[in-house]
């Protein structure tokens, strides 16, 4: 749930397209049901099998535009040709997926994208380490199984599966999550596109339309790398983080204000400028190099995604709200950052020394205070 | 000319495929008599020359200034230029060929305007600094900021296209219908004459060159050339006005133009050389893949171009160790069709190729592939011409720096020497005689970065100073080749090395290289060069946190900053560099110390280096950080021992150690217990530097001997060995003094003890010290 808001869907525009107020949070085809009926109204071009749109209009609606006279919320912003790409494979039929650190909108993309093509985001598989090989191609109704034997009304299809049945898109949620016998089960099911039953005697062919969605996080520790064989049967995305700082101070600042209603944190918001400062100082050692382009930098051994970022100003409020003034100083910040830049210690505390000295030293009296509270913490 | 006339115009983009394919077709329907090309007027007599059998493209026609400061033009031309094939048609059907633009010495001199424009504009800048305050960025070069798409970037985003090159290719590059090229190119061209644009001067010298053309075509009809049965060949912009409906270039006007003594000639290209020169018409940036989409387009197999390139990048990964299966290539090649139809396209564009090579064969990542894509797309293609047809503006800028630098009398094949004193001649008239031999020490060091055997450096034997050179001069055949291949990488001797500089910099892989390059661009007097290099160190020094090769680095620019005196140039650019580099190398001292001896002895010279820097620029670098280093490796017991002694000499020599600090640390280090090659090994390095400020120290005197008389037997025998080594530098008389102040703590008298030294070895003595000697290695 953490991910929901990271691409800035617009909430008002969400719940204006109507519907489910009921439930926590309703899928995106709920959500923006409105825009999704405006488009297929207008879609002209021909839609491949199985989908419900053309490839163009649901670039439309993942992009934003407008559509006779309703505006389509752009739901991922900056990347045009990443989400060409997307929809190119899905046309295809080839399997998708999509890479990219915490933060990246990886579900949201994968989401809005079943949405958009099926008008069914739901069938998903979560990946988790405890996910098995049944979760990805069917199990049994077992009092069934014992009482009857085997037969189609016991066996219960995976969503793979149903979506093999309905020529629609199955989504695979952190798929570098599950273990890696789990995850080559879908080795075969993406190159035959079938999936036997011996119990059964019978065999699910996919009809056309179906494909596969997954997501997966790379950098983070405790994956399971993907097979070589598996990586050949997707077309692979990565997912880049903000292009500009600006979009990424926005999508910081958002989440921070959200978490801090909803974690219900005792101290003020951060400044615009104090965000700002920690969003630059992110930027620069994940890029590795200084926002100016001029100077290249280390970078530390951590990921320093955007979610780590909203993570480091929530703990910085946390830290003014409980022991603190409730303002957030330099101080509080500066043991946030601390804690998320020196993982590995020596080598990371080197490079956030050098940073220190050779870039933020030189910036001027604006940053002098978050600069000394720095350096005195890496002491 | 009574009516107006017509002749048949087709509109290219320079180097163009399909305009190149269009226009073959053209002239093959319409079998013209004469060909008349936008290029050079005066070049025209070099059309046999191009179309020549050993004339093998890329190749490029260069005009050049025979005078200071240098001009030049350069018009390339690849196997898939129109302009080069309506040549080669003409030459083929008997056609005749002709150049109808401007003149070289007109262009040539339209550029010395351009210049003069441009410095007049920077000298403006400079005098009038904007009122914003210090912190205001420089002014740009050029002074029309793009605050609003250029013509073309609007075109491409009003089809929906990322950039302009896209658009292009997708527009034009691959329909394939009868004549459609030269309509689209027609209309594309008229509606870029009608948009506004805010150039007046562009405009102005378009307006001149039009003028001249339609003479040109005047002058070709009435040499008895019926217009029907001439093809114009130019680029689109200038396609709808070449008609007799415009006034022609009067003999007044021509007359009227300012011009500059040209010479011009051709030259081979290289593919690599046309992809990094931005702004000229389309397949500038992957002529390789241009070449590719030629090759299909005369085979009329437009549809295999895509599985051609992603198979060609399949192969270049599986070269480089990178296994991808064919399966990957054909879904690339699916996908890349997939995204031309998003756009409505008829083939997928390089972009959509170079994407699908991404996501397939790079699987999401760019860098995985960056290489094979080079490859694929830009080529190493090189071109050749007949033997003899080349005089480049290379060899004259050559011969005119050597009689510049008066150094005409050492062009010949007998070997001679030069000795150079690069400081200012206080007695010499001019600023250029004053600094000849500076100047003359730049223009060698170029040749010998150009990699021009014409000069070699000498070693002087005044290492230190740094004004003096000695050259050995000498010529050959050989250095003319080198210096006629030169011409590919510049049209001037200094224009070459600052391109070889760049190239070599992109290379680089380490440090030290990079450090190696700002030393070279110093030495050529090329600050931009320098300064390109300083930015690719800094680069580099993020990726290593290797301390020897930062603390060299640092020394290095640390060198020419000490240089800039003599060669006059401003150093303090580098200093910036020299202090994070210091930092770095200090940060990264203490992890460096944990290593073998043979690693030890490279660190100590790192931390000389580091140490003579921060001696000689205290103001600038961050000594407080070295000294807290030098302490804690000082204090650590987990280093290198040698190391750790060698922080402790250098802490003494600058006296932040007191007496008693030191005696505390030699009696902790030199503790009965510690093994006895740690504490030798720390003594070995504390007794590296400053020897007279320990030999007064009588105290650490006792105290040694205290710990060799502590020693067991095994231990003594392994502390020999460290401590040999440690006493193998001193000399003789510190060799004695270390025995009187042992004598004194032994209280026996110095002369006592002399006499026992100098006196003759007993034999069993002799035998006790061959019996150290049989050390038995395998303990250590």
């Amino acid at each position: 749930m953490a991910k929901r808001s990271t691409t800035g869907g617009d909430e008002q525009t969400a719940s204006s397209n109507g519907a489910a107020a009921a439930v926590l949070r309703a899928p995106a085809e709920v959500l923006f049901a409105r825009e999704i009926e405006a488009i297929i109204a207008a879609d002209k071009f021909e839609k491949p099998p199985g989908w419900r749109m053309s490839p163009r209009a649901v670039l439309t609606y993942i992009t934003g535009g407008s559509v006779g006279d309703t505006r389509i919320t752009p739901k991922y912003i900056g990347h045009q040709r990443l989400v060409e790409i997307a929809i190119s494979t899905l046309v295809t039929d080839r399997a998708l997926l999509l890479i990219g650190e915490p933060g990246t909108a990886k579900s949201w993309l994968s989401e809005h994208l079943a949405a958009a093509i099926n008008g069914d985001s739901g069938k998903v598989v979560q990946g988790t380490a405890g996910t098995t090989e049944e979760n990805v191609r069917y199990t049994w109704n077992y009092a069934m199984l014992i009482a009857r034997g085997p037969s189609p009304e016991a066996l219960i299809p995976s969503p793979i599966l149903r979506a093999m049945e309905s020529g629609s898109l199955a989504r695979f949620e952190e798929i570098t999550r599950c273990a890696s016998e789990v995850q080559d089960a879908m080795i075969s099911i993406l190159s035959e596109k079938t999936i036997s039953i011996p119990e059964l005697k019978s065999e699910v062919p996919a009809k056309r339309g179906f494909s596969v969605i997954a997501t997966a996080n790379t950098r983070d520790k405790g994956v399971n790398d993907m097979s070589a064989a598996l990586k050949r049967r997707f077309n692979i995305i990565v997912l880049p983080t903000p292009k500009t700082i600006e979009s990424e101070i926005e999508i910081v600042s958002k989440r921070v204000r959200d978490l801090a209603t909803n974690l219900d944190l005792k101290a003020k918001v951060p400044t615009a400028d104090a965000i700002e400062k920690v969003v630059t100082i992110f930027r620069e050692l994940r890029t590795g190099q200084t926002l100016d382009g001029k100077a290249k930098l280390k970078t530390p051994s951590g990921v320093l995604s955007t979610a780590e970022a909203i993570s480091v100003l929530a703990n910085s409020m946390a830290l003014a709200g409980n022991f603190g003034s409730g303002d957030v100083s330099p101080l509080d910040l500066a043991s946030a950052i601390q804690g998320s830049v020196v993982k590995d210690e020596e080598k990371d505390r080197v490079v956030w020394q050098e940073y220190l000295s050779n870039v933020l030293k030189k910036r001027g009296a604006e940053w002098r205070p978050l600069y000394a509270a720095c350096s005195e913490q890496n002491d | 000319m009574t009516k107006p006339w017509r002749v048949n115009v087709f509109g290219v983009r320079h180097l163009s495929p399909a305009g190149a394919w269009h226009l073959r077709r053209y002239l093959d329907a319409l079998k013209p008599r004469m060909v008349l090309i936008e290029g050079l007027a005066d070049a025209s007599g070099l059309i046999p020359q191009i179309t020549r059998k050993g004339t093998k493209p890329p190749i490029a026609l260069l005009a050049y200034t025979d005078s200071l400061p240098v001009r030049t033009l350069i018009y390339p031309l690849a196997r898939y230029s129109p302009e080069f094939q309506a040549m080669s048609w003409a030459d083929e059907h008997n056609a005749k060929a002709e150049f109808i633009d401007l003149p070289s010495d007109v262009f040539l001199a339209l550029q010395d305007v351009e210049a003069e424009l441009h410095a007049q504009r920077r000298r403006a800048a400079a005098e009038d600094p904007p009122a914003k305050g210090p912190e205001a960025p420089p002014p740009a070069e050029t002074p029309p900021p793009p605050a609003r798409p250029s013509v073309y970037e609007q075109y491409a985003e009003r089809a929906g296209e990322a950039d302009y090159e896209t658009y292009w290719e997708r527009h034009f590059e691959h329909n394939l219908s009868d004549d459609a090229y030269r309509l689209a190119a027609y209309e594309f061209g008229s509606s870029l004459r009608d948009l506004e644009e805010d150039q007046p001067r562009w405009q102005a010298e378009n307006l001149v060159r039009e003028a001249f053309m339609r003479r040109q075509i005047e002058k070709a009809i009435a040499a008895g050339t019926p217009p029907e049965k001439i093809v114009a060949v130019v680029g689109a912009f200038h396609a709808p006005v070449l008609t007799g409906e415009h006034p022609a270039m009067t003999d007044d006007e021509l007359a009227s133009l300012q011009r500059r003594s040209s010479k011009f000639t051709l030259m081979p290209y290289s593919y690599f050389k046309l992809s990094t020169q931005s702004g000229y018409g389309a397949g500038n940036r992957a002529p390789a893949y241009f070449d590719l989409l030629w090759d299909a387009l005369r085979e009329s197999d437009l549809a295999g171009l895509p599985s051609r390139y992603l198979s060609l990048v399949a192969r270049h990964l599986r070269e480089a160790g990178t296994h991808r299966s064919t399966a990957e290539a054909i879904e690339g090649v699916r996908l890349a069709n997939t995204l031309s139809a998003l756009k409505g396209g008829l083939a997928p564009t390089l972009t959509d190729l170079r994407d699908a090579a991404i996501t397939l064969l790079g699987h999401g990542e760019l860098s995985t592939v960056k290489d094979a894509i080079a490859h694929v797309e830009v080529g190493t293609a090189i071109g050749e011409l007949p033997v003899g047809v080349s005089r480049t503006s290379i060899q004259a800028d050559f011969e005119r720096e050597l009689s510049r630098l008066r150094l005409e009398k050492h062009k010949t094949t007998v070997q001679q020497e030069l000795t150079l004193d690069l400081r200012e001649n206080r007695q010499a008239k001019s600023v250029d005689a004053a600094f000849l031999d500076l100047g003359r020490s730049s223009f060698l060091h170029r040749l010998r970065v150009l990699g021009i055997g014409f000069a070699k450096p000498m070693r002087t034997s005044q290492q230190a100073a740094t004004w003096a050179e000695r050259w050995t001069l000498q010529w050959s055949p050989e250095s003319e080749i080198h210096l006629v291949e030169a011409v590919l990488l510049g049209e001037t001797v200094e224009l070459a090395a600052g391109f070889k500089f760049k190239s070599t910099l992109e290379a680089c892989a380490s440090i030290a290289d990079a450090a190696e390059v700002v030393r070279d661009a110093c030495l050529c007097g090329m600050m931009a060069s320098m300064d390109a290099a300083r930015r690719r160190l800094q680069e580099l020094s993020a990726e290593t946190s290797e301390m020897t090769a930062i603390a060299h680095a640092a020394h290095v620019l640390g060198l020419i900053v000490r240089y800039g005196d003599v060669r006059k140039f401003d150093p303090e650019p580098l200093m910036p560099l020299v202090e994070e580099l210091f930092v770095e190398a200090a940060l990264a001292m203490h992890a460096a110390a944990g290593c073998d001896n043979e690693q030890a002895q490279k660190t100590i010279v790192a931390m000389n280096e580091m140490n003579g820097l921060a001696l000689e620029h205290a103001d600038r670098v961050d000594e407080a950080l070295w000294i807290e280093r030098l302490r804690r490796l000082s204090d650590a017991d987990d280093r290198n021992p040698l190391l750790s002694g060698y922080a402790c000499a250098i802490l003494l020599e600058r006296g932040l150690m007191a007496n008693e600090d030191l005696a505390r640390e030699v009696s902790r280090r030199l503790s009965p217990g510690v093994p006895a090659d740690l504490g030798a090994g720390w003594f070995e390095g504390l007794s590296k530097r400053n020897r007279y400020a320990l030999l007064a120290r009588q105290v650490l005197w006792a105290l040694l001997a205290d710990y060799i008389g502590s020693l067991d037997e095994d231990h003594f025998r392994r502390s020999v060995v460290f401590l040999r080594r440690a006493f193998g530098g001193f000399n003789p008389r510190e060799k004695r003094q270390i025995a009187e102040n042992l004598a004194e703590h032994w209280g026996v008298s110095a002369d006592t003890a002399a006499e026992a030294i100098e006196s003759e070895l007993t034999d069993a003595e002799q035998k006790k010290l061959s019996d150290l000697n049989e050390i038995n290695f395998d303990d250590l």
